[in-house]
């Protein structure tokens, strides 16, 4: 048994009349609707920086919008390389826009703190909130798994696109290196056990992918409603408590605001390497293309 | 309100609020946003990074074709005007050679005119000179004559008069 004290619970709080076990019960919850709020806002920016492109931008929305486009670009292309870039580039920049908008719009005032409960008084107070309207869209297993299960349909049909079973297997289990004769065969097992090791890590990438970022961002939740009832929890008087309240989170917004770049970064970086790691030939594989290309090589350079 | 979180009667999928209805949702959410972006944002914004990478890359190339072809064009307008410094020196040269020779020749053909002049002028004054004496040389020998006619009182011949004339211009000489 492991217990765990926490300012909210683990999972995101349904809308619904409570014991509802509707099929719209389950769906309608307070992080669903952050999540909808968050893709409504990211598409009408995006749609109003692209709505009349020009090639010498004259709105600032464009403008922005190129120059984060283009950091992503250049950033993933050094990472998966060019080769890959066009295919990956939609996936990955989707998933770093959406994580960091998710993350920081969590960070603003009503999310978490605005919903329903039964109190004395006009207000409730957070520890009188039971489920409140607005939860942020990573505080949500269901999402960042939701996004995990995406890249990794997609990395495993990239995969298949640029390696074919067969590939996938022998870049998964086959010997690495150049190795030969005696030494080859002594190395077969213990590549074939690393294979078995690879195979598990590709298995947990969804797990590790969408639980990190969700117990970042779950953390950074409690973190904030922590520091908000600190006073509170203090027993500080009414004043002094409600000052605290304000004052207190304020080193710990800007601490969030980071948290939320870094995690989007992370998950999406991560998810870049994963790409790279399959789809990237190695040294061996190059080799071997090199030399099967190196005859019309031979026999097209006198032509030039 | 504050949560304990108990793992020992739930399974972990009911602990984090899993369910297949929210996660199809999110999945959805996440799909749709992902399908819009791609189809109506990066396409467009990739198009015209490219499309200005590639003039941006023209402007550079023409650029340094331009500033190869003004280079080209110094070094073409530096020999061309050398070649007509060259020539003009030359044109000039034989300009100053020609006029020489033009002023040598006028020179000559004035010095020949003069003395052309000059000798049609000493040739006449002779011509007239002797003519100026053959009439004087005639007057005198009329003179004689007829002065030796008065003198004499007679009238004299023909062969008088032409021995006295004769005498006359010999005297003269």
């Amino acid at each position: 048994m492991f217990s765990l004290l926490a300012q909210i619970p683990l999972n995101a709080e349904r809308l619904s009349a409570p014991g509802s076990k509707s099929w719209a019960g389950y769906v309608f919850t307070n992080s669903l609707i952050v999540a909808a709020v968050v893709a409504i806002l990211v598409l009408v920016f995006a749609r109003r920086a692209t709505r009349k492109m020009a090639l010498v931008p004259d709105r600032p929305s464009q403008n922005f919008f190129e120059a984060v486009i283009e950091a992503l670009y250049g950033m993933l292309e050094g990472i998966v390389g060019p080769h890959m870039v066009a295919r990956a580039f939609p996936l990955l920049a989707t998933l770093f826009l959406f994580i960091l908008a998710s993350n920081w719009f969590g960070l603003l005032p009503g999310v978490g703190t605005v919903g329903f409960g039964t109190g004395r008084g006009p207000l409730l107070s957070l520890s009188e909130l039971e489920a409140p309207l607005l939860r942020p869209a990573n505080a949500d297993l269901n999402l960042t798994l939701g996004m995990a299960l995406v890249f990794m349909f997609f990395w495993a049909l990239w995969s298949y696109q640029e390696l074919g079973v067969g590939g996938f297997l022998h870049h998964t289990f086959g010997p690495k290196g150049e190795m030969k004769g005696f030494m080859r065969y002594v190395l077969i097992p213990i590549f074939a056990f690393v294979g078995l090791i690879e195979i598990i890590s590709i298995a947990f990438r969804p797990v590790s992918l969408s639980l990190r970022l969700f117990g970042n961002i779950y953390a950074g939740e409690n973190l904030m409603h922590t520091m908000s009832e600190l006073g509170t929890t203090m027993g500080m008087p009414t004043a002094i408590a409600f000052l605290m309240k304000v004052i207190v989170p304020i080193p710990f917004y800007f601490l969030e605001l980071l948290v939320g770049v870094v995690q989007a970064l992370v998950f999406t970086l991560l998810c870049a390497v994963y790409i790279k790691l399959t789809t990237s030939h190695d040294e061996s594989h190059e080799k071997a293309h090199d030399d099967a290309h190196a005859p019309h090589d031979k026999t097209a350079a006198p032509a030039h | 309100m504050t949560y304990l979180l108990l793992a020992e009667s739930e399974s972990i999928p009911q602990i984090f609020g899993l369910n297949w209805p929210a996660f199809i949702a999110q999945v959805l959410a996440f799909s749709i946003v992902l399908y819009v972006l791609k189809t109506y944002a990066f396409g467009p914004i990739i198009n015209v990074l490219e499309e200005r990478r590639k003039r941006i890359a023209e402007g550079q190339a023409n650029a340094e074709k331009i500033k190869q072809q003004l280079a080209e064009s110094e070094a073409k307008y530096r020999e061309l005007l050398d070649k007509a410094n060259v020539q003009s020196q030359k044109l000039i040269d034989e300009a100053r050679q020609s006029g020489e020779a033009v002023k040598q020749r006028a020179v000559a053909d004035a010095t020949a005119e003069a003395e052309r002049v000059s000798a049609r002028a000493r040739e006449q004054t002779q011509l007239e000179h002797d003519r100026v004496l053959s009439e004087v040389k005639r007057e005198l020998g009329r003179l004689v004559i007829d002065t030796t006619a008065k003198v004499t009182g007679k009238v004299l011949t023909a062969e008088d008069q032409q021995r006295l004339g004769e005498e006359t211009v010999r005297q003269l000489a």
